[in-house]
């Protein structure tokens, strides 16, 4: 699995995926809607299965002394890995916007609080579960793939930020909260959402080790 | 010492299927793998190494089952199929580092060795190698971990003639030791002749010979002889007749000449002897 993951960092990672981590930067504009960051890391996801599918990844992978199972495997801790990267990377930016301009509001979308975390590590298993079975059901076509991540995530993000923004009520007025006593409550959130996206992402890598398993390459 | 056992591979295709191929290859020889585009070498090929899950049937590296033990059995074995073709942009010293990894047994200082007679610049990218660098560089892998079987897929296709007999120069010094054993496919059959030991024969996802070279060679006699000649009889067994306004010329299974005295019946060369078995499947 070492050497796998090491193939994956040296020849199979897209570019994007190391760049869009910057785009954590994103939550220091006051105004922008903030899951488009997570966004983008789903998208590298993509950029990277198309790499691999244009490079023949799975042509030299499927020479090497290791079982498709561990192709899988690796793709996805190389996916956990920049996505929780991804993370880790925005938390220091939110930290900072938060105190920047803690009373101004974002119009354009949830705030960068603690549930906004919560809420894009569970976009971010979705996106696991909708794209990735899907693409190592053939591991070379994405047009099917894409249209049902591209779809979970815009769909996920319409949903997410109606609940935290456009219907008022409770709810919203607390995951949209920046106050920090309501974020110390949003807690709960965060834990929730990180335990679902490891649940998803555990069911997007069974279902892909299942399809990939078929596949004659 | 079997290295390589196959027995009775199938798998089906709609409009294609390998049919209970069966064949063993013997450790330190080289076995040509021969059949026209389309016949299954491939798919045979990709069926013992995993690649593609056969119907039924069974592979055996040194009488271990390959498919239970397809890692270990893959760490064993030298892998080409064909140029390669993956990580264009790619350095093949980056290639080579990652690849490295996977064998206990990589040789470096061999590798380095394969890489000066390739004249290989390993700081180039694959894009940059012409086709038969690309077979070299993807040979120079194959080798690197001295894998007691190397299952190469077309590896003199788009050689040019010098460097396939640099090639077959390769192989035999590969099994030169006795310790290693190459199965390759192949549709230039002339390449056989310079190296091989036995020939294993598909047509039709069949496997229609598995033979030593020199029996095989042996199996067939080209007949020729006047149109008077060419009785009824005659015409039902030869293989890829072809009449002409003089006579006739077609091959014979060499038993069956004693049949047939007096017609002029010559040894002839292996790419004779597929040309008239293919013919006579199009007759």
């Amino acid at each position: 699995m070492k050497n796998l993951f090491y193939k994956e960092l040296k020849l199979a990672v897209h570019p994007t995926m190391w760049l869009f981590l910057i785009l954590s930067a994103l939550v220091l504009i006051p105004q922008y809607p903030y899951f488009l960051v997570f966004f983008y890391s789903c998208l590298s996801i993509f950029f990277c299965a198309l790499q691999s599918r244009e490079n023949r990844d799975y042509l030299y992978t499927a020479l090497l002394p290791v079982s498709k199972r561990d192709v899988v495997r690796a793709r996805f801790l190389t996916v956990v890995f920049f996505q929780l990267l991804q993370l880790l990377f925005t938390v220091p930016f939110a930290v900072l916007s938060l105190r920047s301009n803690p009373l101004g509001s974002n119009p354009a979308g949830i705030e960068c609080n603690v549930a906004f975390f919560g809420l894009s590590a569970v976009m971010m298993g979705g996106f696991n579960l909708s794209f990735l079975p899907l693409f190592y059901r053939t591991a070379h076509k994405l047009g099917w793939p894409l249209f049902s991540g591209g779809s979970f995530v815009t769909v996920y993000i319409c949903i997410a930020e109606a609940l935290s923004q456009y219907i008022p009520g409770k709810l919203s007025a607390f995951l949209d909260s920046k106050d920090p006593e309501v974020m110390k409550k949003q807690v709960p959130v965060l834990l929730c959402g990180l335990l679902l996206y490891a649940l998803l992402t555990l069911a997007a890598m069974k279902r892909s080790e299942r399809n990939f398993e078929k596949v004659s390459l | 010492m079997t290295v390589l056992s196959v027995e009775g591979l199938c798998k089906s295709y709609p409009g294609f299927a390998l049919d209970h191929v069966s064949f063993s290859l013997e450790e330190g020889s080289i076995m040509g793998f021969i059949g026209r585009n389309g016949a299954g070498k491939t798919t045979t090929l990709k069926s013992i190494l995993g690649l593609v899950h056969p119907d039924s049937g069974s592979v055996k590296l040194c009488g271990v089952d390959y498919a239970a033990h397809e890692a270990e059995c893959r760490r064993q074995t030298g892998i080409l199929f064909g140029e390669v073709d993956y990580y264009l942009s790619a350095k093949l010293r980056d290639i080579a580092a990652v690849t490295r990894r996977f064998y206990p047994d990589w040789d470096e200082d061999y590798y380095r060795q394969l890489l000066r007679d390739f004249s290989l610049n390993d700081a180039k990218r694959v894009k940059e190698l012409s086709a038969g660098m690309r077979v070299k560089f993807s040979l120079a892998m194959a080798l690197a971990h001295r894998p007691k079987l190397l299952l190469l897929d077309e590896p003199t296709s788009g050689l040019d003639p010098v460097s396939r007999d640099e090639l077959m120069g390769i192989f035999l010094s590969v099994v030169r030791d006795g310790g290693r054993s190459i199965l390759f496919s192949t549709h230039i059959i002339s390449d056989l002749e310079k190296c091989a030991d036995t020939i294993t024969y598909i047509k039709g996802g069949r496997v229609l010979h598995s033979l030593a070279v020199d029996e095989f060679r042996d199996a067939y006699r080209l007949v020729s002889g006047g149109t008077e000649e060419l009785t009824e009889e005659l015409k039902g067994e030869l293989i890829g007749l072809r009449t002409h306004s003089f006579g006739f010329e077609g091959l014979l299974p060499t038993e069956k000449c004693a049949d047939f005295p007096g017609l002029c019946a010559e040894e002839t060369d292996m790419e004779n002897i597929m040309v008239h078995i293919e013919r006579e499947k199009e007759a």
